[in-house]
C-alpha cells in the first residue's frame, strides 16, 4: 500500500502536476483536492490508487487526442481538463494572489468551461471563515443596574479585539430560562444564588460534570472536566486539612479553567427607613432570611410574642382586608423591589423565578439553618450521624400552613422528590433545577416514625452532610399531586418536565415563619406571620421554667430568632426602577429596598433625612458565565483570554461605585481559605490579569494572546472562526 | 399610590391650563361659542371615528398586559440588533447636548408638553365647521395606537437607558422620579419600538401643517413642540434613534391612511347639494 502511494506520488511529480491533484470519488459524488506529496498522512494513501487510475485514464485519453467514435466528447473533455491542470499548476502563485471574491465572481464562467469545474468546487466547497459572533445576555438596567454595566464593558472589549458582539437584554425570568433551562446562550452576566457565605461544596452543583444533561443551577456551563470532578468528590469525603487542600486545589483548577469568570462580590446595598424596624445586619446581606428574622420592631414594647396575629390563625380561608391600608398602620414591614417574580410565583424549586430564594426561604423551613459558619437546627431538633452513610434526623413539632402536621414522611418525600420530581412517573428522572448539589448527597430517605427520618448519605464529611439538610422541606400532600408530566391544556409535551417544576405554586403551603396572604401579579404580594410557627409558639413566660428544656418548642434555635419575625405582615411592592425604590423609602412609603441599587440611586439615600444606606457584603458574586458546550467557548484557553478582557477594577469603581470587591475565586467571600495563587491582590487578578494599558484595554496584547493560542484575524482585524 | 396621583394631578392641571390658553389664542372665542352650540351634532357626525378611537384605547388598555407576555415569549428579540445598528448615538446626544436647562425643558416636554400636544388637536378640529379633520385626527390616533400595539407585541426590545446605563443617564427619572410612577402605569420598559411619543407627536405636527389655513397660529406652536418631543425621547435616554425613525414612518403612514379612510364630505349644516357629495350626508365615510 505504501509503495503504491509512493509510486503514485512519483508519477504525479514526473507528470508535472504540481502540488495539487484532482481525484474523482465518483461514489461520493464529491471531488477533493489531493496533494500528492509523499510525506503527508493517511488520506493520501487511501486516495492514491484512485489517483493512479485517474492518471492512466488521462494518459490514454491523451494518447488519442481526437478520440475515436462515440468517445470523442469524453476525450476532449479530458484533454481540456489536462491542459487546464497544466495551466493552474504553472500559475499557482498567480491564482493565490487573486482575492477570494474575484475568484467567486468568476465562478459562473469557470463552471461553464467544464474543464476546471472540479477545482472551482474545491474552492467554493470550502466555507469561508467568518467573524466570530458572541451573544452576551444580561438583564436591563431597570432590573439590575450592575450586571448590564459588566456586560457593556465586556461588549466593548470583545468588540475591540475583533469579535462581533450581540448585547441582548432580557427580563430576569427569561435570562434564567435561557441560561439555566434551555442552555441556549453564549455568555451571560448574572449573580450567584447564595447571598450568605457558602461552603465550598456549593461548587459541586455548579461545576460537576454528572449534571451536564440536567437543566437548572446544576452545571449550567456544561463543564466536563475530570480534574474538577475528582476534586469535588475529594472535598466531599475529606475532612480537616485534607479537605482544605482539596478545596485549595479545586479553586485553582476552577479559576484556571474559567467555566465562569468571577467579577466581583457586591456589597448588598439597601435603603432603609429606621423609624419602624431596626437591627439591619451590617456585615452580610441585610435582606436575607436570617436578616429579616433578626429585625426588631422599634415601637414594640415587648409584645413580640405574637398576640396580635391570633385573629388570622383560622387557617385555610384568609380574610381579605384592604392590605395597603392595613400595612400603613399595622406592624407591617413594607419592602420595595424591581423584581416582580415574587408576585406571581412562589415555587421554591423554580430556578428561573428565584433570585436568592429569600422569601420562599421564609415560607418553607429547612431542617437546618446556617448563619455564617454557625449551623443550628430549625425544623429538626437535632441530627445524628449513626454511621458513615446513615444520618438520623429528629423533627420539631410543626404544622403546615394548612394545619396538617409536619411529619417524617414529608421529609423523606422531599429528598426523594428533589432527586426526581416525577417520583418515577416520567421515564427519566426529572431532578429539581435548584438544590441539586445538596440533594445529590442524600441517596435515600425513610421515615422511622412520625418524627424521625433516616437519611442514607454518601460518604461525605460533616459539613457537607449538614449542608444537605438545608433544603426546603415540602408537604407531601401538596407536591405528590404535581409529579405528573407537565401538560398544557391537557396535552402532554415532551419537555421532560413535571408539573412540580412548572407550577407557580399558588397559595404556597409551607411550614415557615411567614405564610402567603395575597398577591397581585406584577404589583405586590403580602405575607403574614405564621402564628403557629415554633418561633412564636413559645410556652408562656411564667411556666417556661416549669416545663423545662424538652418542652421548649424552640430548643436549639438561637435566642435572637425567638418570637420573630418582628412584623405581623410583610408586604412587597414592585416599582419600576431602583431610583423609584429609593425614593419610596426616602418618602417613608416603604421600609427597605430589596433589589440591587445602582450608582445613580445610592446618593439619593443621603438626601433624605429618614433613610439610611445599609450595606453588607454579599456572597452572591457577579460572574460572566460561558456556555462551555459551544465552540470556541469550549476552549479553556479562549475563555482565559476573555477573562483577561474583564477589567474588574474598573467595574468595581465604575459600575458599583466602589460598593463591591473584585475577586478571582468564587469562594472569596466564604470562610474557606483562598490560596494565595487565586487571591485578588494589588488590584490585579493573579490568574487571568486584565490586559491593562494604563487603565484601558491593551488591544494589541489581547490579539497577540489570541493568536498565540491559535486564532486568526483577517485584514480588518476581525477574529475569524469556522463552523458556527 | 401617592406619587402616581400627585403626578397625574399636576399633568391634568398643566394640560387644562394650556388647553384654555391655546383655545382662546388659536381657536378664538367666537368659534368656541359656535362649537359649544353645535357640539352634539358634530360629535354625532364623527361618531364612527370617536367609536374607533375609544375601541382602540380600550383594547390597548385591556390587551397590553397579556400581549406583553406574548411579546416577551414570542416577540422578536431586537435589543441587540438595534444596539448593533446605531450603537451609542443616544449616548452621543446626551454627552453632546445635555445641560440642566435642556434636561428640565425636555423632561417637561416629554410629560406635559406631550399630553397637551395630544389633547389640543381634537378640541381644535372639533371647532371647525366640518368634522372631516376631526375624524381624521381621531382615526390617525387610533391607527398609531393600534399599529403601535401590534409592533410592541411583535418586537421585544429595551431602550438605551436600560442597555447602556454607563453612558446613557435616565435623565427623566433621575430629575423627576415621580414621573416614573406615571410612565410605568401607562407603559413598560420593553415597549420601545416604535416610539409612540414620536409617532403621535409627529402626527399632530403633520396635521398642524396640513391645517395651516384653518389654524395659522397652531402650526408654529405644534411643529416645534412635536419636534421637541421627538428629541426628548432620545435626549432622555428612553428611545433609540431606530424607534424614532420608525415613529416617523408610523406617523406619516397613519396620517396618509386617515386621509384615505375619511374622505371630505359636505358640511352637516348644508343640505345635500355639495358638489362632491355622492353619498347620504348622515353617513360619514369612516369606513373602508
Amino acid at each position: 500500500m505504501n509503495r503504491t502511494a509512493a509510486v503514485a506520488g512519483l508519477l504525479a511529480a514526473v507528470a508535472g502536476f504540481g502540488t495539487g491533484f484532482l481525484v474523482d470519488f465518483t461514489a461520493l459524488g464529491l471531488r477533493f483536492r489531493l496533494p500528492l506529496s509523499p510525506t503527508r498522512g493517511a488520506p493520501r494513501r487511501a486516495g492514491a490508487p484512485a489517483a493512479e487510475r485517474h492518471l492512466r485514464r488521462l494518459a490514454s485519453a491523451l494518447g488519442r487526442p481526437d478520440g475515436v467514435g462515440a468517445t470523442a466528447l469524453g476525450a476532449t473533455t479530458a484533454q481540456k481538463r489536462y491542459t487546464e491542470r497544466l495551466k493552474t499548476g504553472g500559475n499557482v502563485r498567480m491564482t493565490r494572489s487573486i482575492s477570494r471574491r474575484a475568484a467567486l465572481a468568476g465562478l459562473g464562467l469557470a463552471a461553464a468551461s467544464a474543464g476546471c469545474l472540479g477545482r472551482t468546487e474545491n474552492i467554493a466547497g470550502r466555507d469561508p471563515p467568518e467573524q466570530l459572533t458572541l451573544e452576551i445576555n444580561a438583564t436591563p438596567a431597570d432590573a439590575d443596574p450592575n450586571g448590564i454595566r459588566i456586560a457593556r464593558q465586556l461588549e466593548e472589549h470583545l468588540t475591540a479585539v475583533g469579535i462581533d458582539v450581540r448585547l441582548n437584554t432580557v427580563g430576569q425570568t427569561d435570562l434564567w430560562r435561557k441560561v439555566l433551562i434551555n442552555q441556549n446562550f453564549d455568555l451571560y452576566v448574572g449573580q450567584f444564588v447564595e447571598t450568605e457565605p457558602f461552603d465550598p461544596d456549593a461548587l459541586y452543583g455548579l461545576t460537576h460534570s454528572r449534571f451536564v444533561a440536567e437543566s437548572g443551577w446544576q452545571n449550567p456551563f456544561g463543564l466536563t472536566e475530570m480534574a474538577v470532578d475528582d476534586l469535588l468528590e475529594r472535598q466531599r469525603r475529606a475532612a480537616g486539612r485534607d479537605r482544605d487542600d482539596a478545596v485549595d486545589a479545586l479553586q485553582e483548577t476552577v479559576c484556571e479553567l474559567q467555566p465562569f469568570s468571577v467579577v466581583a462580590f457586591p456589597d448588598a446595598l439597601t435603603a432603609v427607613q429606621e423609624s419602624r424596624f431596626d437591627g439591619w445586619t451590617e456585615d452580610r446581606q441585610p435582606l436575607s432570611v436570617t436578616g429579616l428574622l433578626e429585625l426588631d420592631d422599634v415601637a414594640a414594647d415587648g409584645s413580640g410574642g405574637g398576640g396580635s396575629a391570633t385573629n388570622a390563625s383560622a387557617g385555610g380561608v384568609e380574610t381579605t382586608t384592604d392590605a395597603a391600608a392595613a400595612d400603613a398602620t399595622g406592624d407591617a414591614l413594607r419592602l420595595v423591589t424591581t423584581d416582580d417574580r415574587i408576585t406571581e410565583n412562589w415555587n421554591p424549586i423554580a430556578a428561573e423565578y428565584r433570585n436568592h430564594g429569600t422569601f420562599t426561604g421564609l415560607l418553607y423551613d429547612p431542617l437546618v439553618r446556617a448563619d455564617g459558619d454557625e449551623f443550628f437546627p430549625w425544623l429538626a431538633t437535632g441530627w445524628e450521624r449513626v454511621d458513615e452513610t446513615t444520618l438520623d434526623v429528629t423533627l420539631r413539632e410543626a404544622w403546615w400552613h394548612d394545619g396538617e402536621p409536619v411529619t417524617a414522611s414529608d421529609v423523606a418525600f422531599t429528598y426523594a422528590f428533589l432527586r426526581d420530581t416525577s417520583l418515577g412517573n416520567v421515564e427519566t428522572p426529572v431532578p429539581t433545577p435548584r438544590f441539586r448539589g445538596r440533594s445529590s448527597v442524600v441517596e435515600g430517605a425513610r421515615a422511622r416514625d412520625e418524627s424521625t427520618v433516616r437519611l442514607t448519605v454518601a460518604d461525605v464529611n460533616e459539613t457537607v452532610a449538614a449542608r444537605a439538610l438545608r433544603v426546603p422541606i415540602l408537604p407531601e400532600h401538596v407536591w405528590s399531586e404535581r409529579t405528573g408530566a407537565a401538560t398544557i391544556a391537557g396535552f402532554e409535551f415532551d419537555f421532560e418536565t413535571t408539573e412540580a417544576i412548572v407550577s407557580n405554586n399558588p397559595d404556597p403551603v409551607g411550614s415557615g415563619p411567614l405564610r402567603f396572604v395575597e398577591a397581585t401579579a406584577g404589583e405586590s404580594v403580602a405575607f403574614e406571620r405564621n402564628p403557629d410557627h415554633f418561633l412564636v409558639r413559645s410556652t408562656p413566660e411564667d411556666d417556661a421554667d416549669a416545663s423545662g428544656e424538652t418542652a421548649d418548642p424552640r430548643a436549639g434555635v438561637p435566642s435572637r430568632y425567638h418570637g420573630k419575625p418582628a412584623f405581623d405582615r410583610l408586604r412587597i411592592e414592585v416599582l419600576p426602577s431602583d431610583i423609584s425604590a429609593v425614593e419610596s423609602v426616602a418618602e417613608g412609603l416603604a421600609d427597605a429596598t430589596v433589589s440591587n441599587l445602582g450608582p445613580e440611586s445610592v446618593p439619593r439615600i443621603g438626601r433624605s433625612a429618614d433613610a439610611r444606606l445599609v450595606s453588607g457584603r454579599s456572597a452572591a458574586f457577579y460572574h460572566v458565565g460561558y456556555n462551555v458546550r459551544r465552540s470556541p467557548l469550549s476552549n479553556p484557553r479562549f475563555r482565559a483570554v476573555i477573562a483577561r478582557l474583564i477589567d474588574k477594577t474598573a467595574i468595581v469603581d465604575g459600575a458599583f461605585d466602589g460598593y463591591a470587591r473584585a475577586a478571582t475565586s468564587p469562594l472569596a467571600a466564604s470562610s474557606a481559605d483562598v490560596p494565595e495563587s487565586v487571591a485578588w491582590a494589588d488590584g490585579s487578578d493573579p490568574v487571568h490579569p486584565f490586559f491593562d494599558d494604563g487603565g484601558s484595554l491593551d488591544v494589541a496584547a489581547a490579539r497577540e494572546a489570541l493568536r498565540e493560542i491559535g486564532y486568526r484575524f483577517d485584514g480588518e482585524g476581525r477574529l475569524l472562526s469556522r463552523g458556527r | 399610590m401617592t406619587p402616581f396621583l400627585s403626578v397625574l394631578t399636576s399633568v391634568v392641571a398643566w394640560v387644562v391650563a394650556m388647553l384654555v390658553v391655546a383655545s382662546v389664542a388659536v381657536i378664538g372665542p367666537a368659534r368656541l361659542r359656535e362649537t359649544w352650540s353645535g357640539l352634539r351634532d358634530r360629535l354625532w357626525d364623527a361618531r364612527r371615528a370617536v367609536a374607533v378611537v375609544c375601541a382602540v384605547l380600550i383594547a390597548s388598555a385591556v390587551g397590553r398586559p397579556p400581549l406583553l407576555d406574548v411579546s416577551r415569549l414570542f416577540g422578536l428579540q431586537a435589543t441587540a440588533f438595534i444596539y448593533g445598528l446605531e450603537g451609542g448615538f443616544v449616548a452621543w446626544v446626551q454627552a453632546t447636548f445635555a445641560t440642566p436647562a435642556l434636561t428640565a425643558y425636555f423632561s417637561w416636554v416629554y410629560v406635559y408638553g406631550y399630553a397637551f400636544l395630544l389633547a389640543f388637536p381634537p378640541v381644535a378640529y372639533l371647532a371647525l365647521p366640518r368634522t372631516t379633520t376631526f375624524s381624521r385626527v381621531l382615526v390617525a390616533y387610533a391607527l398609531n395606537y393600534g399599529i403601535g400595539l401590534v409592533l410592541y407585541t411583535a418586537v421585544f426590545a429595551h431602550g438605551p437607558r436600560n442597555v447602556m446605563p454607563d453612558m446613557v443617564t435616565p435623565l427623566l427619572f433621575t430629575t423627576q422620579p415621580d414621573v416614573m410612577a406615571l410612565t410605568s402605569e401607562v407603559n413598560v420598559n420593553s415597549n420601545v419600538f416604535p416610539s409612540l411619543h414620536t409617532s403621535l407627536s409627529v402626527t399632530v405636527g403633520t396635521f398642524a401643517v396640513l391645517t395651516h389655513e384653518e389654524y395659522p397660529r397652531w402650526t408654529p406652536v405644534a411643529v416645534p413642540l412635536s419636534l421637541s418631543v421627538v428629541v426628548a425621547t432620545m435626549y432622555l435616554g428612553i428611545h433609540w434613534l431606530t424607534d424614532v425613525v420608525a415613529g416617523f414612518a408610523l406617523a406619516f403612514g397613519s396620517v396618509a391612511l386617515a386621509y384615505r379612510l375619511v374622505e371630505p364630505r359636505s358640511d352637516p349644516g348644508v343640505p345635500r347639494d355639495g358638489p362632491e357629495d355622492d353619498q347620504p350626508p348622515s353617513e360619514p365615510n369612516a369606513s373602508d
